[in-house]
C-alpha cells in the first residue's frame, strides 16, 4: 500500500501535513489550499482529509511516488506528444524532459501547486452556471506545457490560416448573396434549418474584407497523427485571454527552463488583433472607441473578458452600458455619452439585441442590430456568426475550399457524417456505438454523446431521436486523441489532450496566436469532449526557428495602446464602485463595534456594576443601530437578549443571510467589486479574494466562541486595511478612485454620525459615560491619539472635539467632510469660477456647519436628559451627506428600469 | 406534367381600399425611450399595387428608416426618445386589388407527391427559396399528430390544391373561431387538440399539416373587408387584421387558402406580408424603457373606395 504525505504550505507559513488517499488530492478545494485556516478552525471539508480521518485509498500501480519519466506509463495504442514507440523523448520534448528530470516530481508538483496559488490569487476562474455555493471555480493549470515543434506548426499555422480565410468567406456568403446553398456546396437545410442563421442579420457587412474577426479551432490528433480539427469556435471565442494568463503564471514557475526554450511569444497576436479592430471601425470615427461588451459576472468566462479588457484597454461594459441614440450607439459613460465604434462581443448573437433577436434577452442593447446594418458600429464577431459552429458544414469543407480558394484543405476535419443526407443517416445509425453524436446547433441541454459509453437501451433511444429530427445531428468520427505529460501527485501521467488555437483577423490578413490552451483530461484514461468542463488546462509551447529571448510576463508584454478610451468610466462601473467603497466602510465600521462589543463583553465582565451593565447596553444597542439588523437589541420586550447577548452577535457577525451583518456586507463588497473586475489591480484583487475565501469557510466557532469570534474580527479589519490601505496608495487618481473614496468617506462620516447620535445623543450618568468614551475610542482608533493629546481622563467634551471636530484625525467627522469637498470639487459637473455644483453646495453647508459648532452648546442637556443640540446637529448633518449621495446617484449612475418587450 | 395555365385572369376592375391600423398604448408610468420596429406598410405583389402608404406616430418618432426584410416584407424601426405615457402608431395605406378568378379549377395542378419531389430535387433559384418554406420553423413544428390529421386530404395523387382546399375545408368546419382560448405562444399542438383557436392559430395548424407532407406554405398577415350585417352600417374600426396561409406550386407560384372563412382569398383580402410563420410578421415589436402596466388597443379599418 503506497501513499505518500500531502504537504500544504498556506500563506501564513503554516505546513499541513495531509496523510491522505493519493488522487483525492485534488478534490481539496484551492481556497483551502492558499487561504489561512483560522487558528482552531477545521473546515468541515477539510476534515476528510484530516490525518485522523482519512480513509486510505490503496494505490495499486508504480506510477505513484516514482519520478518520470521512468514511470510513465503510456496507454495501449496511444500516441503521446512526448514520447515515441519506442520510449525516446521527441526532439522538441527533449530540454524540457531534461529539466523536469533534473528538477524530479516531487519539486514540479510543489511548482504546480505554486502555479496554481499564482492563478488563484489573480482571481483566474471560470464561472460554473448554477452551482450555488460558490460560483467560482479556480482555474485548473498543468505546469507542464503541451510542446508543438517549430516544423509542426509552420503545418498547422498554414491550415489554420486557410481555415480563416475559408469561414470568412462562408460567412460572408451566408449573409450576402448564399451562392454555397444555391450552387448546393451546402445543403439548404442545414443552413436555413440552423438556430445560428439570424434572418435579421442577412445582408448586414463589416466594411473591408473580413467579416469573421476571431476564429477558433479545437485540434486533437488524429489517427494519421497529424493535428485534425475537431470543432470551431465563431461566436465569441473564449480562451486566449486564459491562454496568455497561463503563460505568465507557467514562465514564473518555471523561469530557467522557459527562459531557455526558443518559446515563441504570444504578445503579437493581441496587437495584430488590435489593429483588424481599429481596421473594421466606421469610416466616421478617427480614433475608434474599442469596448468588450460581456454578459456580466455570472458568465462562466467573465475572469476573461475582465482580464483582456484590462489588457487590450478597453473599457468593459455590460448591455446596460450601452445605448442606441440617432444610429449610434454610445457608452453612458460619467461624463455622458460616448460613441462607440467598436464592439467586441462576448454576448452570443441572439442576446445582442433584444428588438430584433430574443426579445427576452437583458444582455443586450435594444437597435443594436440596426446601428450595425447601417455601418455605424462594427460588432466581432457580427452578430451571426454563431452559424459557422454548425458542425454539419465540416463534411462540405473540401469542395467549399475548392470552389472558393481552388485548394485542398490543409488540415483534415474529424470524419463527420450530417443526418440530413439519406445515406449519412444510415451510416451514422449504423455505427452509433462507435461516433460522437453532436447536435448542429449548441442550446441549453445540448451536449455532445459519446456513443460507446451509451448502454444498449440509450442507444435505441438515441437512434429514434436522430430518427425523428436527423437534419438536428451529426456523427463524428471519434478521435482517440493524443496523451501528454501532466503533472500528479504521484507524479507525470500520460493524460489526453486538445489544443485550442486562435485566430484574429489583422490589417494584412489573419494573425494565428504560436501558442494556444491546450486542455488535458481530469483523469488518466478520461476521453475529452468539450475542452473546459472540469479539464485541466494547459500553457502550449510553439518552439522558434530562432532564438527569442524576451522574457515574457504581464508587465513587459504591455499594454496596448487603446485610441479613444480616455474618461470612459461606464457610470455602471462608477455606480459599483461607489458602493464597493461603502460597503468595506460599512464592514469595517460595524466590524470595529462589534470587536469592541465583544471586547466588553469578554474581558473584565463586571457584571455586579451598573454602570459597566449600562455602558454595556448602550453598545449592544448601538450594534443594532449601526447595522440596521433590527428588532436585535433594540427590541424592549427582549431584556433577556440583553442579558445574554452572545448568540445575537454571533449571528450580527456570520449569518451571510442577515442583511446588514458583517458576513453579508463582506459578501456585497466581494460581489459588487467582482463586478468591476477589470479596475483592480492584482494585489487589491488578491484582498477582495481573501474576503471571499473567509465567506466560504463555514465558520464553526467552537467552545469559546467569543474569543474565536473576536480573533475572526482581528483577521477581517486587517484585510479590510490591506484593501483600503492599497486603494490609497496603488489606485490613480482617476474617476474609478474618485467614487471608490467618496463612497468611503460618505459611508464613514454617516456611521460616525450614528454611533454618536445612537450612544452620546442620551446623557448616560458619568461612570457609564466615561466606559462609553472609551470603548467608542477604542472603536475608532483614536485610543493612544487621545491620550497623548488630552488627558488620561475621558471626558465628553475632548472626545466630541476629537472625533467630530479635528481636521486632522482621518477618522473624525470633519476630516471625512474635508475630503469630501475636495472630491466633489473634481466630479466631471463640478462648478467653474463661483457657480458651485449641488453637490459643492451640499458640502460647504456640511463644513461650515462644523466649523460653527460651539462645543459647550452642543453638550447642553435638556430636563429629559437628551443632549438636544448635539442630536439635532448630527441629525442635519446626516441630512446632508444623504442627500449628497442621493444627488450623486442621480446625476451619475444609471437609473434606467431595465428594458421590456412591448 | 406542370399545368401552364394562368392561375389568375386580372379583373378589368381593380378593387381599390383605405386600410387605416392603428395600434395605441396606455402606460400606468412614464415610458422613456422605445425602440420599435413595426412590419404594418403592405408590400407589393402580384395581385396587389400599393397606391400610397404612411405611419402617423405620436409621440413624433425619430430616425425612422423602412427597408426590406428577409422575406422582402416593408420594415419600419423608429425609436422614440420622447418621454410619454400614450403611445399611437397609425398605417394608413390605399391599395388596389386584384382577385383571384372564380371559376378556378383546382383539380388541374400537380400531384402533391410530384410537387415534394421537385421541391426536394430542383435547384432553380425560385424552387430553392420556396423551399425554406418545408421547414419547421418558430411557432410551428411538424408533428405525427398534425400529419395524421392532415392524413385525409392528402390522399394519394391528389392534386396540390385540392389537397390544400380540401384541409382548408376541414379546418374550418372542425375548429371552432375562440379569441379567448389561446394567446400568440400558444403551440399548434394544443391547437390540435382542443379544436379552438383564432385565424393565426388556424393558418400555422394548415401550414404546419402542410409541411409535414414535405411541401412549402407560409404565412401571409393581412386584412379582409368585412360587410356589416344586411340592413346594418359598417361601423368604421369594427374591422381587425387577419391571417391565412399559402401554398407553393411548381411554375405556378404561391395560391392562398383562408381557412377562417373557408375561402380562396379573391378581392377582399389585402396582402401587408408574409414569412414562415406568425413571428416572421409580427407588426410591431418594441422594447420599452419604463411604463410598467399598458393596455393596448387596436382598431382596424378596411374601406372600399371603389369601384
Amino acid at each position: 500500500m503506497l501513499h505518500r504525505d500531502l504537504i500544504v504550505t498556506t500563506k501564513t507559513g503554516l505546513v499541513l501535513r495531509y496523510n491522505n488517499g493519493a488522487n483525492k488530492v485534488r478534490a481539496i478545494p484551492l481556497r483551502y489550499l492558499s487561504s489561512r485556516p483560522l487558528p482552531g478552525f477545521v473546515p468541515s471539508e477539510f476534515a476528510q482529509f484530516h490525518p485522523t480521518k482519512v480513509k486510505l485509498r490503496t494505490m495499486n500501480t508504480q506510477t505513484t511516488q516514482t519520478s518520470a519519466p521512468g514511470s510513465y506509463l503510456l496507454g495501449e495504442g496511444d500516441y503521446d506528444e512526448m514520447l515515441d514507440s519506442q520510449g525516446q523523448a521527441r526532439p522538441h520534448w527533449s530540454v524540457l524532459m531534461q529539466e523536469m528530470e533534473k528538477l524530479g516530481s516531487a519539486e514540479v508538483e510543489l511548482r504546480r501547486n505554486e502555479a496554481l496559488k499564482l492563478l488563484h490569487e489573480n482571481g483566474v476562474t471560470y464561472n460554473v452556471y448554477g452551482d450555488k455555493g460558490s460560483s467560482n471555480r479556480p482555474w485548473q493549470l498543468d505546469p507542464i506545457p503541451m510542446m508543438i515543434s517549430g516544423e509542426e506548426w509552420s503545418d498547422i499555422e498554414a491550415g489554420l490560416l486557410q481555415r480563416a480565410e475559408l469561414m470568412n468567406m462562408i460567412l460572408a456568403d451566408l449573409y450576402g448573396p448564399r451562392e454555397l446553398t444555391k450552387k448546393n456546396l451546402l445543403p439548404h437545410e442545414l443552413i436555413y434549418n440552423h438556430g445560428g442563421f439570424l434572418r435579421a442579420c442577412d445582408q448586414v457587412k463589416l466594411s473591408g474584407h473580413h467579416q469573421l474577426l476571431l476564429y477558433a479551432a479545437d485540434l486533437a490528433r488524429g489517427p494519421d497523427q497529424k493535428m485534425w480539427v475537431v470543432s470551431n469556435r465563431t461566436q465569441a471565442p473564449s480562451g486566449a485571454g486564459y491562454a496568455l494568463e497561463n503563460r505568465v503564471a507557467v514562465s514564473r514557475v518555471m523561469p530557467n527552463i522557459f527562459r531557455h526554450s526558443k518559446t515563441r511569444r504570444l504578445a503579437n497576436f493581441f496587437k495584430s488583433m488590435h489593429a483588424g479592430l481599429i481596421e473594421i471601425a466606421p469610416p466616421h470615427a478617427e480614433s475608434p472607441r474599442i469596448v468588450l461588451l460581456t454578459p456580466g459576472p455570472f458568465n462562466e468566462t467573465y475572469f476573461e473578458h475582465a482580464y483582456l479588457a484590462a489588457f487590450l484597454g478597453y473599457p468593459l461594459v455590460q448591455g446596460d452600458d450601452l445605448t442606441v441614440r440617432d444610429g449610434y450607439v454610445w457608452l453612458k459613460s460619467l461624463t455622458g455619452l460616448k460613441r462607440v465604434d467598436v464592439i467586441i462581443r462576448r454576448v452570443d448573437d441572439t442576446y445582442c439585441d433584444p428588438l430584433e433577436l430574443l426579445a427576452d434577452s437583458r444582455l443586450g442593447v435594444a437597435g443594436l442590430l440596426e446601428v450595425a446594418r447601417r455601418g455605424n458600429v462594427a460588432i466581432a464577431n457580427p452578430l451571426g456568426s454563431g452559424v459557422l459552429e454548425n458542425p454539419g458544414i465540416q463534411p462540405f469543407l473540401p469542395a467549399i475550399a475548392k470552389h472558393f480558394l481552388g485548394e485542398t484543405l490543409k488540415l483534415q476535419s474529424a470524419a463527420t457524417w450530417w443526418c440530413g443526407q439519406p445515406k449519412e443517416r444510415d451510416h451514422v445509425l449504423a455505427n452509433l456505438d462507435k461516433l460522437v453524436i453532436k447536435p448542429i446547433y449548441r442550446a441549453h441541454g445540448t451536449t455532445s454523446i459519446l456513443g460507446h459509453l451509451l448502454s444498449r437501451e440509450q442507444l435505441a433511444e438515441l437512434r429514434e431521436r436522430i430518427r425523428a429530427n436527423p437534419a438536428f445531428y451529426v456523427g463524428q468520427e471519434h478521435v482517440s486523441f493524443s496523451t501528454a505529460p501532466c503533472v500528479t501527485p504521484q507524479g507525470f501521467e500520460p493524460r489526453k489532450v486538445m489544443l485550442r488555437c486562435f485566430a484574429a483577423a489583422g490589417r494584412n490578413g489573419y494573425e494565428i496566436m504560436p501558442g494556444g490552451l491546450s486542455s488535458s483530461a481530469p483523469e488518466k484514461g478520461d476521453m475529452l469532449i468539450s475542452g473546459r468542463e472540469g479539464s485541466i488546462s494547459k500553457d502550449t509551447w510553439v518552439m522558434a526557428a530562432g532564438p527569442e529571448i524576451k522574457y515574457e510576463t504581464a508587465r513587459n508584454i504591455g499594454a496596448i495602446e487603446g485610441g479613444g478610451n480616455e474618461h470612459a468610466l461606464p457610470s455602471r462601473a462608477a455606480d459599483n464602485i461607489y458602493w464597493v467603497g461603502r460597503y468595506a466602510e460599512r464592514a469595517e465600521g460595524s466590524i470595529r463595534l462589534l470587536r469592541a462589543t465583544v471586547k466588553k463583553l469578554y474581558t473584565n465582565p463586571n457584571n455586579d456594576d451598573p454602570d459597566y451593565q449600562e455602558s454595556l447596553h448602550a453598545l449592544l444597542r448601538g450594534v443594532t443601530n449601526l447595522t440596521g439588523t433590527r428588532p436585535g437589541f433594540l427590541d424592549d420586550d427582549d431584556a433577556a437578549l440583553l442579558q445574554s447577548p452572545e448568540s445575537e452577535l454571533i449571528s450580527v457577525a456570520l449569518d451571510e443571510q442577515r442583511s446588514g451583518s458583517i458576513a453579508n456586507l463582506l459578501r456585497n463588497v466581494v460581489r459588487t467589486g467582482y463586478s468591476v473586475r477589470d479596475l483592480w489591480s492584482s494585489d487589491i484583487w488578491r484582498v477582495m479574494d481573501d474576503m471571499d475565501d473567509h465567506l466560504a469557510q463555514p465558520q464553526q466557532l467552537g467552545t469559546n466562541p467569543l474569543w474565536q469570534l473576536q480573533e475572526l474580527l482581528d483577521q477581517q479589519i486587517t484585510t479590510l486595511s490591506a484593501f483600503s490601505g492599497l486603494s490609497m496608495e496603488n489606485m490613480t487618481r482617476g474617476e474609478a478612485w474618485l467614487f471608490l473614496d467618496i463612497g468611503r468617506r460618505l459611508e464613514r462620516a454617516m456611521l460616525t454620525i450614528s454611533l454618536l447620535r445612537s450612544i452620546m445623543s442620551v446623557y448616560h450618568r458619568d461612570g457609564v459615560e466615561t466606559q462609553l468614551i472609551e470603548s467608542l475610542l477604542d472603536i475608532s482608533d483614536n485610543t493612544i491619539c487621545y491620550r497623548q493629546h488630552y488627558r488620561s481622563y475621558f471626558e465628553i467634551s475632548a472626545f466630541l472635539e476629537l472625533l467630530l471636530l479635528d481636521y486632522n484625525n482621518p477618522r473624525s467627522l470633519a476630516f471625512q467632510i474635508d475630503r469630501l469637498t475636495e472630491h466633489v470639487a473634481k466630479l466631471p459637473n463640478a462648478g467653474k469660477g463661483q457657480r458651485l455644483s449641488a453637490e459643492q453646495r451640499l458640502m460647504l453647508e456640511a463644513s461650515s456647519k462644523l466649523d460653527l459648532v460651539d462645543l459647550t452648546d452642543l453638550l447642553v442637556i435638556s430636563k429629559d436628559g437628551i443632549r438636544e443640540n448635539l442630536d439635532q446637529h448630527l441629525s442635519r448633518l446626516n441630512y446632508l451627506l444623504n442627500a449628497l449621495s442621493e444627488a450623486i446617484t442621480a446625476k451619475f449612475f444609471r437609473h434606467d428600469s431595465g428594458p421590456k418587450p412591448l | 406534367m406542370i399545368c401552364n395555365y394562368p392561375i389568375k385572369i386580372l379583373k378589368a376592375n381593380p378593387v381599390r381600399y383605405r386600410v387605416t391600423h392603428t395600434t395605441s398604448y396606455e402606460y400606468t408610468g412614464k415610458v422613456g425611450r422605445t425602440y420599435n420596429e413595426a412590419r404594418l406598410l403592405p408590400r407589393e405583389c402580384q395581385h396587389q399595387n400599393l397606391i400610397s402608404a404612411h405611419l402617423d406616430i405620436t409621440p413624433k418618432e425619430t430616425d425612422l428608416r423602412v427597408r426590406e426584410d428577409f422575406f422582402g416584407n416593408k420594415i419600419a424601426y423608429f425609436a422614440i426618445t420622447e418621454p410619454h405615457s400614450t403611445f399611437t402608431i397609425t398605417a394608413i395605406s390605399e391599395v388596389e386589388v386584384h382577385g383571384n378568378l372564380p371559376q378556378l379549377d383546382l383539380s388541374r395542378s400537380v400531384a402533391w407527391e410530384e410537387v415534394k419531389n421537385i421541391l426536394e430535387n430542383d435547384k432553380r433559384a425560385e424552387v430553392l427559396d420556396a423551399r425554406q418554406y418545408t421547414l419547421d420553423s418558430p411557432y410551428i413544428k411538424t408533428s405525427p399528430e398534425l400529419a395524421a390529421y392532415a392524413q385525409p386530404s392528402f390522399l394519394p395523387g391528389r392534386p396540390l390544391f385540392e389537397a390544400a382546399n380540401d384541409l382548408m375545408q376541414r379546418i374550418f368546419h372542425d375548429f371552432t373561431f375562440d379569441p379567448e382560448f389561446t394567446t400568440l405562444s400558444t403551440p399548434v399542438q394544443t391547437v390540435l387538440e382542443h379544436k379552438r383557436g383564432v385565424c393565426q392559430d388556424f393558418a400555422h395548424i394548415a401550414i404546419a399539416c402542410i409541411r409535414s407532407y414535405g411541401l412549402a406554405a407560409r404565412y401571409v398577415s393581412g386584412y379582409i373587408e368585412t360587410l356589416p350585417p344586411p340592413g346594418q352600417e359598417k361601423l368604421v374600426g369594427s374591422d381587425a387584421s387577419h391571417a391565412w396561409f399559402s401554398v407553393y406550386l411548381p411554375d405556378v407560384g404561391w395560391m392562398d387558402f383562408d381557412p377562417t372563412n373557408n375561402q380562396i382569398p379573391g378581392d377582399q383580402h389585402i396582402i401587408v406580408a408574409w414569412g414562415r410563420g406568425y413571428g416572421d410578421v409580427t407588426p410591431l415589436k418594441g422594447v420599452v424603457f419604463g411604463g410598467q402596466e399598458h393596455e393596448l388597443k387596436v382598431s382596424v379599418d378596411v374601406a372600399r373606395l371603389g369601384p
